[in-house]
């Protein structure tokens, strides 16, 4: 199948930096976005969970967007999300996006309604005509209580824009089912733990959070399963991925980690807008101790192939 | 279903969401290729949508699919009675969706929302019932046989079939193929023209809301050479059903000869006759039905009653009363429910149209045409060999030629490659039953226009056809192919050899 927009390659859902006083903290956002760039990152997703929209205004939302958009220079795709409690709210950020020049949406399922299937594919396809862009679809039940079926699947078909999916239930069945039976829905990691089993599976993108601060390490599993086609080397480096893995999705402080993260790298993001808390120090320890490791083992593995 | 004002169908219109993904193995893709065509509005010039546009490697994925639907079971071993509750389900959504199919098929085929809503929506409907209501009512036979054995001469779905659709009737065609085939258990892969495809994507989504299981039936809308060809050729599709021109029509032979030797069902061209001799009664009544054979549906009909062939003693009578008639037949705007010509389908085909008038030498009537629309047209024709009177012109515009007698009007009728439809309007019973019999057509109509109905079997003769019929229980058959089941019940000890 050729869609109509490619999500190739490590799409990261950048982070919002803040200031004390939880404001915005614009030049440390332009200094995410230039240096993710500079990283070899191959596209940019502004108003993800990642970035807290949860805790944003649709308005606040827009013009993060906006200054993400105008920042990336068109260097790398821009995607805006769309989720939001309030179908709405989800279609004011769709239009803005198609407004300010975005390349992409990405489109979740509204959080806490559980809609069928039937009312979340209309509930789709009205942010679809809204902005009239290529869309990623955002499956994560475990956040929106609903799953991305079928049915829904079978009805968003509707419009060519729905053209990539980021997968974050977890259950490996659908990424068997997405990429036999939805071959025209690119398929994308949103697990970060499956990301090697995605790749297996032919999926050309992976959307993931520890991305905002280890770009390289994760553009280099993407490198070696997708455009090398080596699952051997892949398999090592995903090895090597893994702890991280852990510390993301066990410690149940997602986004405080991912954050630390970037502070670590020396941007400083480690406020967080309540009701999160930032990282306790054996959080932090640990984090840390994660990263070291798996920097010198993917810079081994990849110094390697190039004897 | 009472009509609406312009203003009510305009405003539906607006609210359309088209679909305009290919329809394969139950649900909406784009085509692998990922190319698109434009639907055009024929009535405006407007786009109205991007749709998917085939090629061959969609239609071996739909076959594929098709095909593993047909061999499990899903449907072609369903009981009778479960296809039947199916189809019928889809009736009820149909008629629940029934103002938006209208809407959509006027502005796709530039048919005017008069006739969509009264003519081609509930048609398709009741031809989809028809059919249903008939799955569980046909019985197989067991052949006179003696003691010693038992033989069964049953149907069975042929398998995977591939249906090729005009433009003229989008729905209708599509039901009255469609109805039959999945009756009969059949898989389908459906090539809508490629100038209407938009309601039969409809038709699909609203059919697998019914029930109908995935992959039986796939809608794949493209263009004939990247979509219609490749079904014709398929290694793995059992028998074509194709409507549309005698060129094309004769191409699908061609096709099968060269690929598996699948069943082709033709249903193409017509120049049809409608003889109105010297004792025709109440020639106003005649006149009004002429008019309507002709005209409706733009004209754009392979039955429509494009030769007038009349009786040089009534001539100047009857055509005063056409002319009369056809004045009604106002043009404009097709979702205004007062108009009863919309647009011909497409920029093409109205050239094609307006190229026929300028031949034209002597014009009675009509003859005007702008931006994509034909008034309604009569022209006289010195003889039966013009291109006025010999080729299928798809358009506004009855022939009209003169006959001295009956035998010459039966000739004149008969000399034509084609042969779907006829009509003779006489008053002489011997007249009508003879002229019924002697006419080379598959339909005769006497003192009406008129295509029968859904009980009644529709096809041509020469080159208008052939290999099956469409509706009635004879379109069963097409989509079916008899076995034979031989039991021997021979007593071992009768066999025994003393």
């Amino acid at each position: 199948m050729t869609p109509i927009f490619k999500f190739d390659g490590i799409y990261t859902p950048v982070v919002t930096p803040f200031a004390d006083d939880c404001s915005v903290r614009w030049d440390a956002l332009e200094e995410v976005i230039d240096w993710l760039i500079a990283q070899g990152v191959h596209g940019l997703i502004s108003g993800g969970s990642t970035g807290e929209n949860f805790a944003q205004t649709v308005a606040e939302r827009i013009e993060i967007a906006q200054f993400t958009v105008e920042k990336a220079k068109g260097r790398v795709p821009v995607v805006i999300g769309t989720g939001a409690m309030l179908t709405g709210d989800s279609i004011a950020l769709a239009r803005a996006a198609r407004d300010m020049g975005a390349d992409a949406i990405l489109l979740a399922s509204p959080p806490y309604s559980v809609p069928t299937d039937r009312e979340n594919a209309l509930n789709a396809l009205a942010i679809d005509k809204a902005a009239d862009l290529p869309i990623m679809l955002y499956n994560y039940p475990h956040r929106t209580g609903t799953m991305m079926g079928e049915e829904f699947l079978d009805r968003v078909g509707r419009s060519r824009n729905f053209c990539g999916i980021k997968e974050s239930s977890g259950d490996i069945n659908r990424v068997h089912l997405l990429a036999r039976d939805y071959p025209h829905i690119q398929l994308g990691c949103g697990m970060d733990d499956q990301a090697l089993e995605f790749f297996a599976w032919g999926a050309p993108f992976w959307v993931c959070g520890g991305s905002n601060f280890l770009p390289a390490e994760h553009v280099a599993l993407y490198e070696a399963c997708v455009i090398e086609n080596d699952f051997v080397q892949g398999r090592r480096i995903m090895s090597a991925l893994l702890p991280l893995m852990s510390v993301f999705e066990q410690g149940g402080k997602f986004i405080q980690t991912i954050k630390h993260g970037v502070t670590l790298n020396g941007i400083d993001c480690s406020v967080v807008r309540p009701p999160l808390k930032p990282l306790n120090k054996d959080d932090k320890r640990a984090l840390e101790q994660v990263v070291r490791v798996l920097k010198e083992t993917i810079s081994d593995i990849r110094a390697e192939g190039t004897k | 279903m009472s009509l609406l004002t312009k203003d009510e169908y305009q405003a539906i219109a607006a609210g359309l969401d088209f679909p305009t993904m290919a329809y394969i193995d139950g649900r909406y893709r784009p085509a692998t290729s990922g190319k698109t065509f434009s639907s055009i509005n024929p009535a405006t010039g407007k786009e109205l949508a991007q749709v998917a546009a085939c090629g061959a490697e969609d239609v071996d994925f739909a076959v594929t699919k098709a095909r593993e639907a047909f061999e499990d079971g899903r449907w072609s071993r369903l009981h009778p009675s479960d296809r039947k509750d199916v189809l019928i389900r889809l009736c009820k959504l149909m008629t629940r969706n029934a103002r938006e199919l209208a809407v959509m098929e006027s502005l796709d085929s530039g048919k005017t929302i008069y006739d969509c809503e009264t003519v081609d929506v509930p048609e398709t409907i009741h031809c989809i019932k028809w059919h249903a209501e008939l799955i569980d009512k046909i019985y197989d036979q067991v052949s006179p046989a003696s003691d010693d054995h038992i033989a069964m001469i049953v149907r069975e779905p042929i398998g995977v079939v591939g249906l090729v659709l005009p433009w003229n009737f989008p729905l209708l065609m599509m039901a009255w193929k469609i109805a039959p085939a999945l009756a009969a258990g059949c898989s389908v892969v459906l090539k809508p023209a490629e100038e209407t495809s938009l309601t039969a994507l409809r038709l699909a989504e609203l059919a697998a809301e019914a029930g109908l299981p995935r992959g039986v039936l796939n809608v794949l809308p493209g263009g004939g050479v990247d979509v219609g060809e490749p079904i014709g050729r398929h290694m793995d599709i059992d028998m074509v059903s194709f409507t549309g021109s005698t060129v094309t029509g004769k191409r699908f032979l061609g096709y099968s000869g060269e690929s598996n030797a699948k069943e082709i069902v033709l249903e193409m061209g017509g120049k049809n006759p409608a003889i109105v001799m010297d004792d025709a009664e109440n020639l106003d009544r005649v006149a009004a039905h002429v008019v309507n054979g002709a005209f409706w549906n733009m004209g754009e009909n392979c039955s429509a009653s494009s030769r007038l062939i009349v009786h040089k003693d009534i001539k100047a009578d009857l055509l005063e009363r056409i002319t009369h008639h056809a004045k009604q037949w106002n043009v404009g705007d097709p979702l205004d429910p007062e108009i009863r010509m919309g647009a011909l389908v497409s920029k093409a085909h109205y050239k094609k149209v307006c190229g026929y008038l300028e031949q034209a030498d002597k014009i009675i009537f009509g003859g005007k045409a702008e931006n994509g629309f034909v008034k309604a047209t009569v022209v006289e024709v010195a003889g039966n060999d013009v291109a006025l009177a010999r080729e299928e012109i798809f358009g506004p515009v009855l022939s009209v030629i003169t006959v001295s007698s009956f035998d010459e009007a039966i000739r004149v009728a008969n000399d034509t490659d084609y042969g779907l439809a006829a009509s003779l309007f006489t008053a002489n019973a011997k007249r009508a039953i003879r002229g019924a019999r002697m006419l080379r057509a598959g339909t005769v109509t006497i003192n009406s226009f008129g295509e029968g109905d859904i009980t009644t079997p529709f096809g041509g003769y020469k080159q208008s056809g052939f290999g099956g019929r469409d509706n009635s229980i004879h379109a069963h058959d097409q989509y079916t192919q008899l076995k034979t089941i031989w039991i021997d019940l021979a007593d071992d000890e009768d066999e025994a050899v003393d």
